[in-house]
């Protein structure tokens, strides 16, 4: 019964997506889901008692936690502290220009979007930290740094420059190099720690 | 509408009157009574509900002056709202960071100058709370890499005291970086407006790199300077191949 339910729900979910796609957050209603998905109405309210402020917000936080599980997915095997922060920013960086409903919605709807986007964000500093304790532990932290002081920033830098890279360039993954060993490896790692490869 | 358009930093150098106080006995001090009060009343009810009414109200004048010297109406006194609150927090922090002594302190006064005044000021407060939906957009994706662009432009020059041009202006992004995000999205018992939590930042995670950038190096070890020179000039000269 719960993975019916999960189904159904997951439906409606995709139903929403290709409809935001479609027309936008702010013009998508749980009418349109509901015949995009094929479902009734009530169907939808069923599963989402909230209507189309629930139905929406749930679409911009699975999409959000689809692009965390890209992310995860390319980085979880990484040996090192660099490797997880180099591939990490390069792939998310890449994976956010190339989200086409996220760039129209960024162009055309940042009002509706960017606060939905900053409370998932509040959440994602968290899950991102966590994944990066073990390897804080791994590569040792210097004198008197808490390693969740240290993962904490870790995660809150990598989130700030996915969105806004500012003067540097991240599809080089020459430049993300840089990047990782001069402003975020140093304070967390210590200098004697960073060698080069 | 937004609250932090950073093309708007621009106009102060066109119209100087934005600058100036409203007791300093300028040609027009009128703009600057005029978007005060205009602040006052956003601070009280947000952007939305403020009319040029209120604002003429709150500044004890007609409507009709309100118009007079905002011929564009409300779009034209919330620019000049900006232009007025951009110019008060950058000459603030001017102020601060121009009597710093090194370069742990002027990261460390900025910042935190920066966070004081972002976290205190009434507008801005009223905002985030009441109406993200104007000030958020403003803050992410390329809007942000704006807001980044003027940060470090405007704070580099206090840190090229200590540091080469190309080093000071990537310090200055990354401290505005710092900022943005911790008041964007607070950590835990990372409070920027109590200095010493600042210092703590800046020592932690910010020197280890950035004093080993200083121009003369004194400070870091040799071999480290050495190394972390090399990597800031290849990010030096893909920077010059690309502009």
């Amino acid at each position: 019964m719960a993975g019916v339910d999960g189904d159904t729900r997951q439906r409606i979910l995709e139903a929403t997506y290709v409809c935001v796609a479609r027309w936008g957050l702010s013009k998508t209603t749980v009418e349109d889901a509901a015949r995009q998905a094929g479902l009734s109405r009530a169907t939808v309210y069923r599963y989402f008692p909230g209507g189309r402020d629930e139905l929406v917000d749930a679409v911009v936080s699975w999409q959000y936690l689809r692009f965390f599980g890209r992310l995860y997915e390319e980085v979880h095997g990484a040996t090192s502290l660099e490797e997880v922060l180099e591939r990490g920013l390069l792939f998310a960086r890449r994976q956010l220009l190339e989200h086409e409903v996220l760039q129209m919605v960024v162009q055309t709807e940042p009002e509706v979007l960017l606060p939905k986007l900053t409370v998932e964000t509040n959440r994602t500093v968290g899950l991102i930290s966590g994944f990066l304790v073990p390897y804080l532990h791994e590569h040792g932290l210097p004198e008197g740094l808490e390693v969740h002081e240290a993962a904490d920033f870790l995660a809150r830098m990598i989130l700030s420059y996915i969105s806004a890279p500012g003067r540097w360039d991240l599809a080089d993954p020459e430049q993300v190099r840089t990047l990782v060993r001069v402003e975020l490896l140093p304070g967390v790692v210590g200098d004697t720690q960073i060698v080069d490869k | 509408m937004g609250i932090v358009h950073l093309a708007l930093v621009r106009d102060e150098d066109r119209d100087p009157d934005a600058r100036r106080e409203p007791d300093t006995g300028g040609a027009t001090p009128q703009r600057v009574r005029l978007a005060d009060a205009a602040l006052r009343c956003i601070a009280g009810q947000g952007i939305a509900k403020t009319t040029l009414d209120d604002v003429a109200r709150a500044a004890g004048c007609s409507r009709a002056t309100v118009y007079r010297v905002f011929p564009g109406g409300k779009d034209g006194l919330m620019a000049a709202v900006i232009d007025t609150e951009v110019a008060r927090f950058f000459s603030a922090l001017a102020v601060r960071m121009g009597a710093a002594g090194n370069l742990e302190d002027v990261l460390v006064v900025g910042m935190h100058e920066a966070a004081v005044r972002i976290t205190e000021h009434p507008g801005l407060s009223y905002l985030f709370d009441h109406e993200p939906e104007v000030v958020l957009p403003h803050l992410a994706f390329s809007h942000m890499d704006s807001l980044l662009d003027v940060s470090g432009t405007f704070t580099a020059p206090f840190l090229g005291r200590w540091l080469d041009h190309d080093e000071a202006k990537r310090v200055a992004e990354w401290a505005a970086r710092v900022v943005i995000s911790h008041l964007l999205c607070p950590a835990d018992g990372v409070d920027l407006t109590d200095e010493a939590r600042v210092r703590r930042l800046v020592r932690t995670f910010i020197l280890p790199s950035g004093g080993t950038l200083t121009a003369d190096g004194a400070e870091r070890p040799a071999a480290d300077a050495g190394r972390i020179d090399r990597l800031s000039h290849s990010q030096r000269s893909t920077k010059g191949e690309a502009s």
